[in-house]
């Protein structure tokens, strides 16, 4: 957990968080609104004081209510992992400007972000899907995407049916829209 | 559910329902929709003299059902495109609806040659929500696994390389290697492949006897068969010649590709997951990072060589490891029942092939709510599409089989 | 009686008009023959003998084609077990005894597999390109001296051999006809309808035709020593003792030729035409069943060929290492003449080949009975059978080696054939594969000026030495 970093990105990014810095055991994590997201990446990646040079991660999140694009990068100048959340994305167009300008191998990672939750990323010059057919029309990842035994839940929460997987969605009562706050 | 797909009639030869029985004669642009992307129309446009080679799913070399369509002008590669998907599990999605113990043996089977660090870095992330403690035995215990799977997993990276520029004896012998460690593994895990070992707060149980046999027996001529092996290939002209100076790759493209792992570390930037954000017992271990190709970049011998390296350097961790493994339980106390605080978790190791790492969202019952999966092997299979460009054909396959890319971690 | 007539009572209508002609022609076939044979036998033999030419034309013929598919069939077993044995593995171990057997089965199932046209390919071409590859690998057996002929008495010199025609220009020949493989090739990857199939059908005729060049260079160097392109000419003055063989005088051109080879043979490490890990399996890619067989024996003869070729223009063909006669006149003796005539013994002879057997394999049997008490006789018996066969088939082949010279020649003609196909083979489990562009680069840049090479030393050293 490293304090010096909070206080450093509170000192040079604060106006554009749009939430606490939290930190918990090595990882410290900011949120941003997607607009600013292109910005705050230039300077962590290109500025010699932060220096985020390894891009370790790009993953899509649907909270339920809205959907988030984390990055994890790394640096050599702390010992924490940075996680950077583009979260406010709305569910029916989500939007972010892509990352394929700072790192040209974040390319297929936002397509898969985009194949599974529809997320467009702007500025991506090959926005098609990696996974499914090119012409599927939903998107798998999603909360309202359901897997056919998503009513069943686990041993401890209630029963399985597995076997039921036939049945339609509709007629099963116990699906659980499932959120997490921010 | 999902809304079905209005299947627009087109004539893509790959197409099963489509009986090709008029237009038979032209070779169809692929795909046939017309393309919707910048990229996809710089790709799928033909130039003059110029074809697709279409190296389809099944195919005796592409490590897994991997289609790349390779844009080629006679034998040189003009542009190329992998086409992903074929092995698609939807682990993600499965994961969202599994126990977080489940989730170990779900999550196995993504690059399935180095299943152990496939679990690592869930248990690890998992273990950072729930706020537990993994007691020392068994962090050496993983380390000590996890090595042995490098050592057994770039042993067959040796074997498939020479398989795919043509020579047929050294896969065997790589087997030979992988099955040696495999056994010792199947002696304590009980299994030889997708192994199911490591559990939230530890690992599922205690070296045993036949295990430690083995593993000396191993250890004693771990460096020679090593030496013997190197000497198959490295001295070999035709060998090296169809390897040196394919795939340069600099320290600054590898980065702004988010490329990882040995790929990287030929690329001359000395990262690596290990020494640059130490986990489980590392700090506490003497082993070098070998870097290659440290001016001007590293091509694809660079990369064979550098793989070299690392067993060797793995050999000397698993040495450590042996000497200094302390006693005590194997698995921290916890009840059956996982359910995290609400909460967020990032946990990453170093594969052999790159820097594998898992994020997990628990939103306070027994399932995670988001599991992503950060593969290494998907990120590097940009490389290829950049490497290639202006090679013959037969080096796709050497530029591909140097980036050792496992099907089942890029499709997940 | 009774299992006849039910026999009888239970066979079909047409059966029952089948059966016994077919009796009648087992027994009347035999007798028609002999006296058919009786009647016009003089006046066939009349023909054929004055028509020996075309004879020995059509005997050689059969033969040839008789003897490329057990040649395919040994190498490919050699093939399967070498490199299994180089890759630490068994190899076919099932089939016949120690698998012997897995590559005449192999054989039968590529006969049996569908015999499949993909849709929009050149049925003709197609059908045809397979036959092209096998003819022009086995028309060249033609010239190939498999054994020495006789000394003529007039001139000195040896006439004939086991030469299917021994033609004055049989190196040319040999060249012209393997280098019409390519036009199979193309054509194969042509009428494929394939792209794979295409590359692979390009990729080859590029490699042949590149390494025909170095290929026949580096033998006219030789043809300059020996003063003649017939085979049997070539390998009649390599006799004697080993140093005479032509590859002590032309090592490079030797060097040359087995790399050239190699490549004419489309082997590793020149088989990017069959690159099955690149591009399935080139230019053979839609062929299955027969057609496939066809092409897939071709490459196994052109070995053979390949091998033999070797063996007669640089190791001395059919010659046995070492001069017997020189060695035998320092001592002082003459080389044994088996002149045997069985008849000069009379009943002995019967005696002889009745009594031999049974007291041979009782002698060899013994030792095994006695060793172990609870070996049955019969078992015992066995084992000395098969080491009596053993023992007169070694003796019969000693006799046969000192008595008649192309036996001889015949044997050590093939134990140097397959050495060196064994080597094809070895370099097969060793190598990777060359690129493209390297094979190219290497034949224009590296072969060629060397075979030039070659050739100017050679003629320097003839004209210097003809000079002094």
């Amino acid at each position: 957990m490293d304090r010096s970093l909070r206080t450093r990105l509170d000192a040079r990014f604060g106006a554009q968080l749009t939430g606490p810095i939290r930190q918990r055991h090595d990882e410290t994590e900011i949120r941003l609104g997607a607009g600013d997201l292109i910005e705050v990446m230039t300077v962590l990646h290109d500025d010699p004081d932060w220096e985020f040079v390894v891009l370790a991660d790009l993953a899509g999140v649907d909270t339920g209510e809205q959907m988030q694009v984390v990055y994890h990068l790394w640096s050599a100048r702390t010992p924490d992992w940075l996680r950077v959340v583009a979260d406010g994305l709305p569910r029916e167009d989500p939007r972010i400007p892509s990352l394929t300008g700072l790192w040209p191998g974040a390319e297929w990672m936002e397509r898969e972000t985009y194949d599974m939750f529809g997320i467009i990323f702007e500025g991506n010059r090959d926005l098609r899907r990696i996974y499914m057919p090119p012409d599927y029309t939903s998107f798998p990842l999603r909360k309202d995407f359901y897997l056919p035994d998503d009513a069943a839940r686990s041993p401890g929460g209630g029963v399985r049916h597995v076997e039921r997987s036939h049945v339609p969605v509709q007629a099963t009562e116990r699906v659980v829209r499932r959120t997490v706050k921010a | 559910m999902t809304e079905q797909s209005n299947h627009r009639p087109h004539l893509s030869s790959d197409d099963p329902r489509i009986m090709l029985d008029g237009e038979i004669g032209q070779f169809e642009n692929v795909p046939p929709y017309p393309p919707r992307t910048e990229r996809e129309a710089e790709f799928y446009t033909l130039a003059d003299g110029e074809m697709f080679l279409n190296m389809g799913p099944q195919h005796p070399s592409t490590h897994g059902v991997l289609r790349v369509v390779l844009k080629i002008n006679g034998e040189q590669v003009v542009d190329l495109d992998p086409v992903l998907g074929y092995l698609h599990r939807g682990v993600e999605k499965l994961c969202e609806n599994s126990d977080y113990h489940h989730i170990i043996s779900q999550v196995d089977p993504l690059e399935y040659v180095s299943s152990l660090f496939m679990e690592w870095a869930p248990v690890m992330a998992f273990e950072k929500l729930l706020d537990v403690q993994v007691p020392r035995r068994a962090e050496y215990i993983r380390v000590l696994t996890g090595e042995l799977l490098r050592v057994s997993s770039h042993a067959l990276y040796q074997g498939w390389m020479a398989l795919d520029l043509g020579g047929l004896a050294p896969i065997l012998y790589s087997f030979i290697e992988r099955d040696e460690i495999v056994e010792m593994l199947a002696a304590i895990t009980g299994q030889r492949m997708l192994f199911n070992y490591f559990r939230i707060g530890g690992v599922n149980g205690d070296l045993n006897h036949e295990f430690m046999s083995r593993l000396g027996d191993w250890m004693s001529r771990a460096l020679k068969m090593h030496e013997t092996n190197i000497a198959l290939l490295n001295e070999n002209e035709i060998f090296v010649r169809r390897m040196r100076g394919i795939g340069k790759v600099d320290k600054d493209t590898a980065l702004r590709m988010a490329v990882t792992g040995p790929n990287l570390r030929a690329a001359g930037v000395p990262f690596d997951v290990r020494r640059a954000h130490p986990y489980s017992v590392y700090p506490e271990l003497e082993f070098d990072i070998p870097v290659r190709g440290a001016n001007g970049g590293g091509d694809s011998l660079d990369r064979y060589l550098l793989r070299l390296d690392e067993v060797r350097e793995s050999i000397r961790i698993i040495d450590q490891c042996l000497h200094n493994m302390p006693d005590g339980p194997v698995m921290a106390r916890l009840p059956r029942l996982l359910r995290p605080r609400p909460g967020r978790a990032w946990a990453a190791v170093e594969a052999p092939r790159g820097l594998y790492g898992t994020y997990a969202i628990s939103d306070g019952t027994d399932q995670p709510f988001r599991m992503k999966i950060h593969d290494p092997s998907f990120v590097n299979m940009q490389l290829v599409g950049m490497l290639m460009k202006g090679n013959l054909i037969a080096d796709t396959m050497a530029v591909m089989a140097s980036i050792d890319p496992v099907m089942g971690g890029i499709d997940k | 009686m009774t299992t006849l007539s039910r026999s009888w009572g239970n066979m079909t209508t047409l059966g029952k008009v089948v059966v016994p002609l077919l009796l009648l022609v087992l027994v009347g076939g035999p007798i028609l023959t002999i006296a058919v044979g009786l009647w016009v036998g003089p006046w066939l033999l009349g023909v054929l003998s004055s028509n020996m030419g075309i004879v020995r034309f059509v005997v050689a013929i059969t033969g040839v084609l008789l003897f490329s598919i057990p040649a395919a069939f040994i190498i490919i077993y050699m093939e399967l077990k070498v490199i299994a044995q180089m890759n630490l593995r068994v190899g076919p171990d099932r089939v016949g005894p120690a698998g012997a057997a897995h590559s005449v089965v192999a054989g039968l199932k590529v006969l049996t597999k569908e015999d499949f046209t993909p849709k929009s390919a050149d049925v003709i071409v197609f059908t045809w390109a397979p036959v092209i590859v096998f003819l022009t690998a086995v028309m060249t057996f033609l010239v190939i001296p498999f054994g020495p002929g006789f000394i003529d008495p007039v001139t000195g010199e040896r006439v004939g051999g086991l030469v299917g025609q021994d033609m004055n220009i049989g190196l040319l020949y040999m060249f012209a006809v393997g280098g019409m493989t390519v036009v199979g090739l193309l054509l194969a990857g042509w009428s494929s309808f394939n792209k794979y199939s295409l590359l692979g059908g390009l990729r080859s005729a590029a490699q042949v035709v590149s390494y025909e060049i170095p290929l026949t260079l580096s033998v006219v160097g030789l043809i300059l020593l020996a003063g003649t392109m017939s085979l049997q000419g070539i390998a009649n003055q390599q006799e004697g003792w080993f140093t005479n063989w032509f590859v002590f005088r032309q090592p490079l051109g030797a060097l040359i030729f087995f790399i050239a080879a190699t490549a004419e043979a489309n082997r590793t490490p020149f088989d990017l035409t069959e690159a099955d890990s690149e591009i399935v399996a080139g230019f053979a890619t839609e062929y299955s069943g027969m057609r496939f067989g066809f092409l897939f024996f071709a490459e196994y003869v052109n070995v053979f060929i390949v091998s033999a070729l070797i063996t007669t223009l640089f190791f001395g063909a059919w010659n046995a290492p070492i001069d017997i006669n020189a060695i035998l006149a320092l001592v002082g003796l003459t080389p044994p003449v088996i002149a045997l005539d069985p008849g000069s013994l009379g009943i002995g002879l019967l005696v002889l080949i009745g009594l031999a057997p049974v007291v041979l394999t009782a002698l060899f049997a013994l030792p095994f009975y006695l060793a172990k008490s609870s070996r049955p006789a019969w078992k015992a018996l066995l084992i000395g059978f098969v080491l009596f066969n053993l023992f007169a088939m070694g003796i019969l082949t000693l006799l046969a080696y000192i008595g008649w010279g192309w036996f001889a020649g015949l044997i050590w003609f093939f134990i140097k054939s397959f050495a060196f196909v064994f080597v094809f083979v070895w370099m097969r489990g060793t190598f990777p594969r060359v690129r493209i562009d390297h094979l190219m680069g290497f034949a224009w840049k590296w072969l060629l000026p060397a075979a030039l090479l070659n050739l100017f030393l050679t003629a320097t050293a003839i004209v210097v030495v003809k000079s002094l």
